[in-house]
Order: structure tokens, then sequence, then C-alpha cells
């Protein structure tokens, strides 16, 4: 019953549905709704043609594999995913060689470094070099360090 | 055409531009090697440094890491067993089995040759249909175009693979309907913004397959990290090439499989949707039908003709797929929609205008092509040891470098941490989907294809007094959408016309 195609035409119905409500909020003016082709008409067809599709998958699923997820390391990858997006919100407020080599040697240490000296020697220098080629070798100017340190 | 191939050599051949085809050969190679890394992320990972050059600079540099990356999944196949893309997967048949036997060195000398061969046939066989193809789709109306989107989207769905038709269609509307987030540009209405200034522009397509190639697999690699059983294979596989050389007789058995293994991945990779994966499949399957009892006997076990046919057609496949793409402005595969996004991101419409307006561009990049591959052969063959020991580069230091590249790739677009986290979000969704076996690449083609898709029919209609009859009165129009819908319809029912065939000789048998 639950194949992977079926699990997935289900996330992909939702989907299309969430695009169905979303797109009759697009707003036209009132010009434009009578023309044989507006903002919407894409959207409203792709929408039939997404909804079609994933019932189709779920009533006629190409495979019976089921899905298993053990065997993973979730915990390792859900802890990379927050510090993907702690590196995104620390890029601006802590500047580019701080949360850099913050996020590369939280990165390594989460899988399976422990050496500090090692993370650093790695990290530190490449995201220096990696810096001066961008800011002095293709003029991508990008704030190195917290702006209180370089004020 | 002489005139066209000067102008590719002095545009191909300035000492920038040259170091521009190292460079991508060799980061390609290295990009490639990586298990679980493709073409389309290390083309993907160079978009923000081509960014930064002139448009030539820039596709010869990704079109020579699109080369290395193959040659490098080539790599990995035989050394571990591991093809870094599906292209090579048919190379692992006997590329692994002959490295086991100790001739790593020689089943990648065979690939190197067959690829350079693959590759400069297949660039010849470009240099002749390009301009030709070029000649003829300045005819094409916006009618056509539509009609050869849909071709194109219909196309890698077709090819997907067999249970998977529904799959890739599907994918391929989802593509289509994220390029529709944003300001619709011909009536400046807003679509999918949810009141975000940040979506305003719509979603970039750097950070749309950086998510969902580089990062997801990434991420892939971070669920499923390799066993000890694996790293000692990869320690073992990098120790032991053994010889590089091949003997008179692997050469002449070599050459004819690479004559017709060029021909018949250059016509698959013209055509939509197929591609290099099965350009290499076809191959492998002719040759080991070709070969004879004795020969063929010898496929899967360690066969020099098992390795050359689908090196030589994979690379053949790959030019092939600049046809559609230098000529009508539409990609036939996943790397050249990724492509052919970078080309627009310069303001540059590949299509047949492109071969009048922008030659230095057009011819440059075939140019660049033969130059790639023999960088390939000359600098890369015999570096193979030493970049070969990318494999053994610990995981835990490589994956964290290959998330920051494709990050801060993202970041130096736009500079806007929306990317970032948005990028996340798609990856994670992208590793999801991964794991129900969802493809990837007609999304992206879905995403490529879609707002052009939308300009061309607005135009149609418009230039038809906002009349649908266009899609039954023009006679190209109409052939084109016919091969569409037959290009769908043909893998969907030929499975349930052959059980019924079966079933039909079955009940004759049991008659009779």
């Amino acid at each position: 019953m639950f194949v992977k195609d079926r699990i997935g035409g289900v996330l992909l119905l939702i989907f299309c549905i969430g695009y169905a409500l979303a797109s009759r909020e697009i707003v036209l003016l009132p010009f434009q709704e009578t023309m044989a082709f507006h903002a919407r008409t894409l959207p409203e067809a792709l929408a039939v043609m997404g909804i079609g599709l994933s019932l189709a998958l779920i009533i006629f699923p190409g495979s019976r594999e089921k899905l298993d997820l053990s065997g993973y390391s979730w915990i390792t990858a859900s802890l990379f995913i927050l510090l993907m997006v702690a590196y995104g919100l620390t890029i601006r407020s802590l500047g580019f060689l701080l949360s850099t080599s913050g996020f590369l040697m939280l990165g390594f240490f989460l899988l399976g470094e422990r050496k500090v000296w090692k993370m650093a020697v790695i990290a530190i220098p490449l995201v220096v070099v990696f810096w001066i080629m961008m800011t002095k070798g293709l003029d991508v100017f990008i704030e190195p360090l917290p702006e209180y340190f370089t004020e | 055409m002489l005139e066209g191939i000067f102008i590719g050599l002095a545009t191909a051949m300035t000492p920038f531009n040259l170091m521009m085809v190292v460079t991508g050969c060799l980061t390609g190679t290295f990009i490639g090697m990586l298990p679980g890394l493709g073409p389309m992320s290390a083309i993907a990972l160079m978009i923000p440094i081509a960014a930064s050059l002139d448009p030539s600079a820039g596709i010869i540099l990704m079109a020579a890491v699109y080369y290395g990356a193959i040659f490098g999944g080539s790599t990995s196949s035989i050394l571990i067993n591991a093809p870094g893309v599906a292209s090579t997967v048919a190379t692992s048949f006997d590329g692994y089995p002959m490295a086991k036997k100790g001739m790593a060195g020689k089943a990648l000398a065979i690939a190197a040759y067959s690829s350079f061969s693959g590759g400069v046939i297949g660039a010849i066989l470009l240099l002749v249909a390009a301009p030709y193809l070029a000649k003829v789709s300045l005819s094409f109306h916006s009618t056509d175009y539509f009609a050869l989107m849909v071709l194109g989207l219909t196309a890698v769905a077709a090819f997907s693979g067999k249970g998977k038709v529904i799959k890739a269609l599907l994918m391929t509307v989802i593509g289509l309907m994220l390029s529709t987030v944003g300001t619709d540009q011909t009536q400046g209405v807003q679509r999918f913004t949810f009141g975000q200034i940040d979506l305003l522009d719509g979603i970039s397509f750097l950070m749309l397959v950086m998510a969902t190639f580089a990062l997801s697999e990434a991420l892939m690699a971070i669920l499923k990290p390799l066993t000890g059983k694996d790293r000692e294979r990869e320690r073992e596989a990098h120790e032991n090439l053994g010889s590089m050389k091949l003997s008179k007789d692997e050469v002449k058995d070599m050459a004819p499989v690479i004559g017709r293994s060029s021909i018949l991945g250059f016509i698959i990779g013209v055509l939509p949707g197929a591609g290099a994966t099965i350009g290499s499949f076809l191959a492998y399957g002719m040759e080991q039908r070709l070969a004879g009892p004795k020969k063929g006997g010898e496929f899967g076990k360690g066969s020099v003709r098992g390795i050359a046919a689908p090196e030589t057609a994979n690379n053949a496949s790959a030019t092939g797929s600049f046809v559609p793409l230098l000529t009508l402005g539409i990609p036939g595969s996943g790397t050249t929609a990724i492509m052919l996004g970078a080309l627009i991101g310069y303001g540059i419409q590949p299509g047949p205008r492109l071969y009048i307006d922008q030659p230095e561009i057009f011819w440059s990049v075939i140019v660049s092509m033969w130059l790639g591959n023999i960088i390939l052969l000359v600098l890369n063959l015999p570096l193979i040891p030493y970049i070969a020991k990318v494999l053994t580069i610990p995981a835990r230091f490589l994956l964290p470098l290959i998330v920051f590249f494709s990050l801060i790739g993202v970041y130096f677009v736009s500079f806007n941490t929306f990317d970032i986290h948005l990028m996340v979000l798609f990856g994670v969704v992208a590793v999801l989907f991964r794991f129900l076996d969802f493809p990837m690449a007609p999304m992206i083609l879905g995403f490529i294809l879609g707002k052009m898709m939308e300009d061309n029919l607005r135009r149609a209609l418009l230039i038809n007094d906002d009349s649908w009859s266009f899609l039954w009165e023009r006679g190209l129009t109409v052939t084109i959408l016919l091969i569409a819908a037959g290009t769908l319809l043909v893998p969907l029912l030929a499975p349930r016309v052959q059980i019924f065939l079966a079933r039909r000789r079955e009940g004759q048998g049991e008659g009779g």
C-alpha cells in the first residue's frame, strides 16, 4: 500500500492542490481577464496536469518498492542541516571569515573529526585564501569580520 | 564553415580561454570522480565563477567541466565500481572487473582513448550538423518553438525508464510550476510570491540546481557514510593501477567499436531527452551483440570492447546534446538545461540567431570541445594516478567543503541570505524525493523551459489574434506536437501492448 511512488504521489498531490488554490489568488486587472492568455492561464493548466498526474501515480504506481529509512545517519544529517541554517543566519553578522571557519570546523566535527588543530589547519587557511581570491581576484567583496570589528 | 572554425580557434586559443579549458577539465575530473557528484553538480558549482567571466570564457569553462566530469565519472566507475554519473554505469560493467584483475591502468587508458575519440568524432559531426540545423531553424516561428519545447519536455519523461514515465512527467510539471513563481514580466502581475519581496524575481535557477544536485547529493552522502569495506576498496584501487599501455591487438579491437559507438552516441545525444546514459547502454548492448559468441562472452568480465563502447558513446552523446541547445535553444538533457540557464544569465539567447549574432560563442564552444578532449587525453591521463587520490580524501573533510562551495556560490550571486535558507529547504525536499526515486533532471528542464514556453505561447497567440488555431493549422507545429505525443504514448503503451501480445500468443499456443 505505502510504496514509494504512492507516498511521492500523495506529497505532490498536496503540493499541486496548494498550488491550485494559490493560483486563484493571482490578481488580474479587469482587461486582462478577458485575454485568451493571462498570468493565471499557465498556472491553472499546470495545476490540473499536476493533480491528474499525481492521481495517476497514486492509482498506477510504476514500482512496488517500499520506502526503507533504516540504516541512515538521521541525527548527523539533521544537525548538519541546522548548521547550514545557522551559517545563513551568521554570515552577515559574524562576517565571512568567522562564520565560514566556524561552519567548516563544526561540519568536520559533526562528520567525525575530533582533532581541533587538524580542523583549524584545513578550514582557516582555505577560508582566508578563498576570501582573498574573491575580493582581490574576482572583485566580489564580502565583509570579512563583524562590522564592529572593521568600523 | 572554415571561417567559423577560425573564429572559434581565435576565441578559444587565447591564453586565458586555454587556461579555462585546462582548469575546467581538471576541476571537472576532480568533481566527477567523487561518487554521487556528476556533471550537473560540477557545472552548477562552476556557474558563480563562470558568471564573473566573459560569456565565451564562461561557456568554455563549463563545457570543459562537463567533459572532465564525464571522464572523472568513468574513473570512479573503473577504480571503485561507484559511477559518479548514470552515463558511466555501463563503463563499470567491464572497467571494474578489469581493474580487479590488476589492470586498472589499462582500463583507464581504454576509457580515455575512447572518450577522446568519441568526443572528437562527435565534435566533427556537431560541426557539420549545427550550422545546417541553425539555418533551417531560422524559419521556425514562436508556435514551432512552443511545440519544440513541449517535445523536449515529453521526450525527457519518455526516456526516463521503465515505470518512471509518470514520475518524470510529474517532476517536469513541478519544474514548470516553480518557474511561474515571481513577477509575470509581460503583465506585471505577481504570482506565488506570498508577499515576500525576495520572491519577486522568482526562484533563482542556480539556487534550485545547487539545492537539487550538489547539496542533496552531499546530504545523501552524510546520511549514508562509507563503510570500512568501501574505504579499503578505494585505498586498494588507487594503489594498484598497473600499466596504462595498450597492445596492438587491443587497439585493433577498439577501432571499429569507437567508429560505430561515436555515430550511435551522437545521434542519441541529438534526440531531446535521450542523452549520454541511453547512448552508453545502447552502444554496450549493440557491441555485445555484434561481438559474436566468443568475444560477446567476455562482456562483463573485463572486455576491451565493453569499456570502449559506452565510453565512446557517452562522450559522443554529450557532444550531440549541444546540437539542440546551440541551434534551437532547447536543452536536450539536464546538463544542457543548466548550461542554457547559464547562457540566459549572460543575456545570451541560444538558438538559430546565436550562429549569426554571436558566432564567436557558437564556434568557440565547438572548438573548445576539441581542445577539451585533447587536454583530457594529454594532461588528465598521465595525472590520473594523482587525481585518483581525491578518492582517498576523507568524506568528513570533503562533504562540508562541497556544501560550503554550494552555499557560498549561491550567496555570492544575490548576497541574500534568504537564498541560502531557501536552498537548504529545497535540498531537504530533494533528498526526500531521492529516497522516493523521483528524477530531478526533468524538474530542472521544466523550470528552465517554463518561462520560455510561456513567452513563446503568448507570442504565438498574439500573432494569431488570440486564436489557438495555430496548434492544428500550422503544419510544422502540428508535426512536432504529434511527435511529442508519440514519444510520450509509445513508452506508456508499449508495455501494455507487449503484455497483450504475449497473452494472445499464449492463448494461441494453448489453442494450437
